[in-house]
């Protein structure tokens, strides 16, 4: 009986106060939503079966942790500044002679109606969404055939446990702050200023050193191939640097204008920069998780462009001739002589032309010139000579020409007649750039498509976190906004500075991203050459192409939600 | 001459939802001199605050005009409003309007940078103003850090620290104590004894006993008027007192 009447008060308590529920209830829903799909992704089949998976799938686990860590944060941030807005309620409850265990009990039903509500919509929102989503990237790149859209057991698993922690953590801490404050602090609580931390100063410091060191050694570091050893930590530092940079050096820096008092003293400077002040205390945990998740969807897609457009080239640098057909062991010279003839008809039943260049043959590499496999360096040594082809350390290497089609039928007859010529050994080691570009494509379209999908939930999560700092801004820069009209502000100045303020906080994040960019850009085409892709240029160009095109998208978002701020404040 | 004369103000409201039509003002017209402290007092909406919110040119009128030292309020054009409003007049609100971004000291100073002016003039004034009211000592202080009264001091620096022809009060001690209330009332007695001009909207006797006039208002209408003569305070007070009880409103203490 008792019980019940908690649940009824905390039922009707989210009924009435929709308004600072809802925020809530839609963040729980997309941040549950987003990460199941991802977790979905990360145990998919597809994605374990791929050749070179492994990786790909080492990087997306790594993706979901910091996400799953993001999660966590937004939601504190978000109860937080929901709990802040009702402490005058539970004061009055006090007052009201409810006691603080009983104002306890309410909280863990209220909090438990809105997550678990939030994860049921999250779920909803994932399947509907996330299929939608999944065949609408088939259609846009090719993907293996017989992909689908499942969300494994795992995935919900993973999902409903990191938003169980989210709800003990939040009730606890919700439930300790309704116990440790008295029912004055309470109700007065509502409209206070924020205090500085108080190691501000070398907290900012240690930010500025580590992100330089991180930076500095991304960039003079040769990486021996993929070394995610090396990227891991490298990328936590500069997460790590991000958050104190945006929480403390964005502080200090703004302490030090203020110093300057020839600057600080003049009208714009003056509104704008201690508008900032509280801006910066306020957001600054969204802003650098604007940062990092927006440089997470830049390195993923732009990463994954890479490997897309460059699959052609990375092919042609594993085969420096498009075929190539080992011949056994035991095989005598004579026999190799004859085979090359064989080769030749195949060649010619096939409609297809063999080539041999012997110009591609590099035995010395040049001055200066970086080792890469298609500039392979041939010990003379080991040559046969055979009429034709080329037969180097135990095979022939040739090139094709005729239609792709064509090509393929040809080494499927190499295939089939292979016996004919070396019977002790049937069965035939060959390996060439047809068959590999097919497999190939596959593989780094459904990479392109993973990459896709990510940012799009990355960037649901940012729109959201925008979305939600400017709304609860707007309603506090309203306030703020009447009194320096009151005072003697006219309605220019007023736009002025709301402009830059709102331009510096949402500008901020992605300069602050093309600036990681930069620096991992090195890093990530290092990457790549584990993958064979050894074109810097147009690494740098998928890089570019990804933030031109994400700034675009952002000024997209920026525009819209700005709309809704200024609405709210100049009403 | 006069310096603030009040024309046959009329504000009618226009609420959103229905047709219904609200009338806070009728025909409301006086002057007030160089140097006079008057205090104006009225039931809960009896249109104080937009009588106030008009002479501030916060807001207009529906009819009437308002004249400061012989310029029209209705002559000026919207855009040099904000600069009138900066130069001419000073506002004290019921509750503070300080800025929790600023610290007292550049909460008060926020009207002179807005005038742009130079940075040795406005230390020159913060100080003085500053210590006439008491708060030296927290001009470094953030308004959330102190208390009700002295809030509402920074924000009397801030009205008054551009020299104000006339200065505007809405309810300051509506949200302070009767001790502050006495010291900030004190604190306007002094302003007012070195040539101020001052408006005060309140809902207090004591308050308006403090003034050398005083308006009554009732249902937007002009009701009545007392002058304080040679009376000091407290019989001040008793005639105020007694001039409610016909009205029928307002408080005594
Ligand atoms: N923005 C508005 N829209 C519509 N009606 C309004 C508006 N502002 C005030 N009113 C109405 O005008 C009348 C006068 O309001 P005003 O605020 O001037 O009263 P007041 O004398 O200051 O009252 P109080 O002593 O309670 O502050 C009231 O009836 C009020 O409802
Ligand atoms: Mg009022």
């Amino acid at each position: 009986m008792r019980r019940l009447f908690y649940f009824r008060l905390a039922l009707s308590n989210v009924r009435r106060s929709k308004i600072t529920y809802l925020p809530y209830l839609v963040a729980t829903a997309v941040m549950s939503g987003v990460f199941l799909l991802i977790a979905g992704l990360l145990f998919s089949k597809g994605m374990t079966n791929t050749p070179n998976g492994g990786t790909a799938q080492a990087l997306f686990a790594f993706g979901l942790v910091v996400f799953a860590l993001f999660t966590v944060l937004f939601m504190l941030y978000i109860n937080n500044f929901l709990i802040k807005r009702r402490k005058k309620e539970f004061g009055l409850y006090g007052i009201l002679g409810l006691d603080k265990r009983h104002v306890g009990r309410v909280l863990v039903w209220e909090n438990l109606f809105v997550i678990g509500g939030g994860v049921v919509c999250g779920i909803v929102i994932a399947l509907v969404f996330g299929r939608l989503l999944f065949l609408l990237l088939m259609k846009l790149i090719h993907v293996v055939p017989g992909s689908s859209f499942v969300i494994s057991f795992n995935a919900y698993a993973l999902m409903l446990g990191l938003f169980l922690l989210v709800f003990l953590i939040t009730t606890i801490s919700n439930v300790i702050r309704v116990h440790t404050a008295n029912p004055i602090a309470l109700l007065s609580s509502e409209k206070r200023g924020e205090k500085d931390k108080k190691a501000l100063v070398p907290l900012a410091v240690l930010g500025a050193l580590l992100l330089g060191g991180a930076y500095y050694y991304a960039w003079t570091t040769e990486i021996p191939g993929i070394a995610l050893g090396i990227f891991f930590p490298l990328a936590i530092v500069v997460i790590l640097a991000t958050f104190l940079l945006f929480l403390c050096g964005s502080i200090v820096v703004l302490k030090l204008l203020r110093m300057k008092k020839s600057l600080y003293y003049q009208p714009d400077h003056f509104v704008t920069i201690s508008g900032m002040f509280h801006r910066m205390r306020q957001n600054a945990r969204g802003l650098a998780t604007i940062c990092i998740l927006s440089t997470m969807l830049v390195v993923t897609v732009s990463g994954t462009l890479s490997l897309y457009l460059g699959r052609e080239e990375m092919t042609r640098g594993m085969y420096p001739f498009d075929a190539q057909v080992y011949v056994p062991e035991s095989a005598t010279e004579q026999q190799i002589i004859n085979y090359d003839a064989v080769l030749n008809r195949l060649a010619a039943q096939n409609n297809v032309t063999l080539r041999a260049d012997r110009s591609k043959l590099i035995t010395k590499l040049p001055e200066g010139e970086e080792f890469r496999r298609n500039n392979f360096v041939w010990d003379e040594s080991v040559f046969v000579d055979v009429p034709t082809l080329i037969f180097y350390d135990g095979s022939f290497r040739f090139d094709v020409s005729g239609t792709e089609e064509d090509c393929l039928v040809f080494i499927q007859a190499i295939r089939d007649h292979y016996s004919e010529s070396f019977s002790e050994t049937p069965n035939l080691i060959a390996s060439d750039i047809f068959t590999t570009r097919v497999q190939g494509y596959g593989f780094y379209g459904g990479l392109l498509f993973l990459g896709a999908f990510f940012a799009v939930l990355f960037l649901a999560v940012a729109v959201l976190i925008l979305y939600f700092k400017q709304v609860t801004e707007g309603y506090e820069d309203k306030e703020r906004f009447n009194i320096l009209q009151q005072v003697g502000m006219d309605d220019e100045q007023v736009k002025r500075t709301i402009n830059s303020q709102v331009l510096w906080v949402f500008f901020l994040p992605l300069a602050a991203t093309a600036l990681h960019m930069l620096f991992a850009s090195k890093i990530i085409a290092q990457m790549l050459r584990s993958f064979m892709l050894y074109d810097w240029g147009l690494v740098s160009l998928c890089i570019g192409g990804t933030l031109l095109a994400f700034t675009l998208l952002y000024f997209g978002i920026y525009r819209t939600t700005a709309r809704t701020y200024y609405r709210i404040v100049r009403r | 001459m006069s310096l603030l004369q009040v024309k046959g103000l009329g504000k009618v409201y226009n609420t959103k939802l229905g047709m219904r039509q609200c009338v806070a003002l009728k025909n409301v017209s006086f002057e007030v001199i160089e140097g006079e402290f008057v205090a104006i007092m009225g039931a809960s909406g009896s249109g104080k605050t937009t009588l106030l919110n008009i002479l501030a040119s916060l807001d207009k009128p529906t009819t009437g005009d308002v004249l400061l030292d012989g310029t029209s309020f209705a002559a000026i054009p919207d855009r040099e409003l904000s600069e009138f409003r900066r130069k001419h007049l000073g506002f004290v609100f019921q509750d503070f309007n300080l800025l929790d971004t600023f610290t007292l000291k550049d909460n008060i100073l926020l009207p002179l940078v807005l005038m742009q002016t130079p940075l040795k003039e406005m230390e020159n004034r913060v100080f003085p103003i500053a210590r006439q009211l008491g708060i030296s000592q927290l001009l470094n202080k953030y308004p959330y850090e102190v208390s009700g009264g002295e809030k509402q001091r920074a924000a009397i620096a801030r009205a008054v620290i551009t020299d104000p022809r006339i200065l505007l009060a809405d309810e300051p001690t509506g949200a302070l104590d009767s001790k502050s209330s006495a010291s900030l009332l004190n604190q306007f007695a002094d302003l007012h004894a070195i040539g101020k001009t001052i408006l005060m909207v309140t809902h207090s006797a004591m308050a308006a006993s403090y003034a050398s006039r005083v308006l009554f208002i009732s249902d937007g209408v002009l009701f009545s008027q007392l002058y304080r003569g040679e009376d000091a305070n407290k019989a001040f007070f008793d005639r105020i007192v007694a001039n409610l009880s016909i009205l029928g409103g307002g408080d005594i203490a």
